[in-house]
């Protein structure tokens, strides 16, 4: 079932959680909603959900508004980020309860109800622990668990508040490929909030970025972190280097360093330019172009890549991923002076802060 | 450890043992007659009735205060917070005192009642009203911590797996607070069958009708009749002490059950 969301506004007090923001998401895609706290995020799930009530604008299921319907008529599946299972509740009883508590003549028959609960309880690997309470259970566990509750009802929607927010992170990072792997298989609408960008470009077929109650760029993994629509998508999506610039005929000047342009720009003398770690290279000999002086200050080995720390002559910071074979090549040591190339940028022409 | 057992023994446990030397004193024949008379049975009759049914008021109403107190937030929240431990600080005779006037035939309350033929006070209703107001701190400051426990989460889930709000009471909620309800009512309870003071004002005092038993014993003891009122004294003791014991194993096995969450 698609979603469709339209200029929906939502104040609380003086905040203005939602700003006439719009969304669509196609049937059967997992789609992230990804921002910083107070971008609205989860507002929009829970109005999604019915949960919440917007002071402007329409919710519409599969073309069908469900303003006037209750959050129990409406078929979503809800998971909460502290699990909110209920913990008088087993296992079995907590996935049960959606299926209990329907109209007797709804209600499936005893059997039928053991038996879905104990595929849901397979397909979240938890079988075992059907008779145990949520306090016996571990946090991954819990929320596999509040996921096989909410799919026992088989919704038309399933809805997730920053599900993996209160795990480890290694737990995080297993749930979160199960998650993919499940949504493989059931093919559900699902949307859900993470403030984490790495789980949102990881899990979901199309990312949402949100930032002040309003869609700052939809676009799959690929295009928003590769195509960033605005400066702050570049800013929230991965590290980023900053520099401040100044556009002249064509070119963005970086102090002696002269980039071309891929287009066009009106001059300007206060440029932002942005570039990625791992698209700035060291070298020991200058460029044509005019490079970039910088003193290296820490060197990071950990990890598949090198990560390089510099201050430039102005006084910045500036981080730079390298491979560990052109590490070896640079023979890098703490305090030698440098010059970083950056291999691709992006300018925005205005001043931007976040 | 030996501080606080010196403690127990010296404030608890010989005044209470001496109940048990005192009735020693009486003959089989001597303590049955004393425990086991007519009006003796009309006291206790009247003492558990109203003292439950005092409680079960409590739980329910108890239950709706600690629910507003804990999920609204409203002007003068601060005041009703206040005035629910007012039972507690008040001397009971003043309660008595004002309840007796306001219930009385002429009094605000009992006023509006002699036309439907209920007397509120000088009667077992009287009685029932008095061991309401010293009850009723107890049941709500024993829900509070754990009503403010159930997250609004929680019965947001129950909505959206298909709960009705009448479902999601009975089987989220209800169980939850189950175990805290029980004790605060067995406290209430407890409570109501020691009351004394408030009692003795709003009943009327009548024997066979309106006597409860801490009354009874005031009055075997005003006649010098030591070793029949700490007969009565110890079947007091025994049903309040069982009564504390089962709170307790009660309190003791819902712990458990929540140890680890």
């Amino acid at each position: 079932m698609s979603i469709e969301v339209q200029n929906i506004t939502k104040i609380f007090g003086n905040f203005t959680a939602l700003k006439d923001l719009s969304l669509h998401v196609p049937t059967g895609e997992l789609v992230a909603l990804l921002g910083p706290s107070g971008s609205g995020k989860t507002t929009l799930l829970r109005i999604i959900a019915g949960l919440e009530t917007a002071d402007a604008g329409t919710v519409l299921f599969h073309g069908e508004d469900v303003e006037n319907k209750h959050v129990r008529k409406r078929k979503v599946g809800f998971v909460f980020q502290h699990y909110a299972l209920f913990r008088h509740m087993n296992v079995f009883e907590n996935v049960a309860f959606g299926l209990r508590v329907r109209a007797r003549k709804k209600r499936p028959s005893e059997n039928e109800i053991r038996e879905r609960v104990h595929k849901l309880l397979n397909l979240v690997q938890l079988d075992r622990m059907a008779a145990r309470f949520p306090s016996q259970l571990s946090g991954g566990q819990r929320q596999r668990v509040a996921l096989a509750r909410a799919l026992a009802v088989e919704p038309k929607v399933l809805l997730l508040d920053e599900p993996f927010g209160s795990l480890d992170a290694r737990v995080r990072r297993e749930l979160r490929q199960w998650l993919r792997h499940l949504h493989d298989e059931l093919h559900i609408t699902s949307v859900f909030v993470t403030h984490d960008q790495e789980e949102a470009l990881e899990v979901a077929d199309r990312v949402v970025v949100m930032n002040e109650g309003r869609v700052e760029q939809v676009g799959t993994p690929d295009e928003v972190y590769h195509h960033p629509a605005t400066p702050f998508v570049y800013n929230f999506l991965g590290n980023v280097n900053l520099f401040h610039a100044r556009i002249e005929k064509g070119k963005a000047y970086i102090g002696e360093l002269a980039i071309d342009l891929p287009h066009a720009q009106p001059d300007s003398e206060s440029a932002m330019v942005y570039v990625r770690p791992h698209l700035l290279d060291i070298s020991r000999a200058r460029g044509e172009n005019g490079d970039l002086r910088a003193r290296v200050v820490h060197i990071n080995l950990a990890g598949s890549i090198v990560k390089v720390e510099l201050l430039s002559e102005k006084g910045d910071t500036i981080q730079v991923e390298i491979s560990q074979e052109r590490f070896s090549q640079l023979l890098l040591k703490k305090h030698e002076d440098v010059y970083v190339t950056p291999k691709e940028v992006r300018i925005f022409p205005q001043d931007y802060s976040i | 450890m030996g501080i606080s057992l010196v403690y127990l023994v010296l404030i608890v446990l010989i005044p209470l043992s001496m109940l048990f030397l005192k009735s020693a004193t009486l003959s089989w024949g001597e303590f049955f007659s004393a425990v086991f008379s007519g009006r003796t049975l009309a006291a206790y009759k009247l003492t558990f009735g109203a003292s439950f049914a005092a409680a079960l008021l409590n739980a329910i109403f108890g239950f709706l205060v600690a629910w507003v107190l804990v999920r609204y937030r409203f002007p003068g929240k601060r005041l009703v917070d206040a005035l629910v431990d007012m039972p507690f600080a008040l001397p009971t005779a003043v309660a008595g005192i004002s309840l007796t006037a306001i219930y009385s035939q002429n009094g605000w309350i009992g006023k509006l009642l002699v036309p439907f033929g209920i007397k509120a006070a000088f009667s077992p209703l009287g009685v029932v009203i008095a061991l309401t107001f010293v009850g009723l701190p107890f049941v709500v400051r024993t829900l509070e911590p754990v009503l403010t426990e159930i997250d609004q989460e929680v019965e947001e889930a129950a909505a959206s797996l298909g709960a009705n709000r009448w479902q999601t009471f009975c089987r989220v909620i209800f169980p939850a607070v189950g175990p805290a309800l029980f004790t605060g009512f067995a406290l209430a309870f407890a409570r109501a069958l020691g009351e004394y003071g408030s009692v003795v004002f709003i009943s009327g005092n009548m024997p066979f009708r309106t006597e409860i038993v801490p009354l009874l014993i005031m009055t075997k003891l005003e006649q010098y009749d030591y070793a029949g009122a700490t007969a009565i004294a110890l079947v007091m003791l025994v049903a309040a002490f069982s009564l504390l014991l089962v709170i307790n194993l009660l309190q003791a096995w819902t712990r458990k059950r929540q140890a680890l969450r």
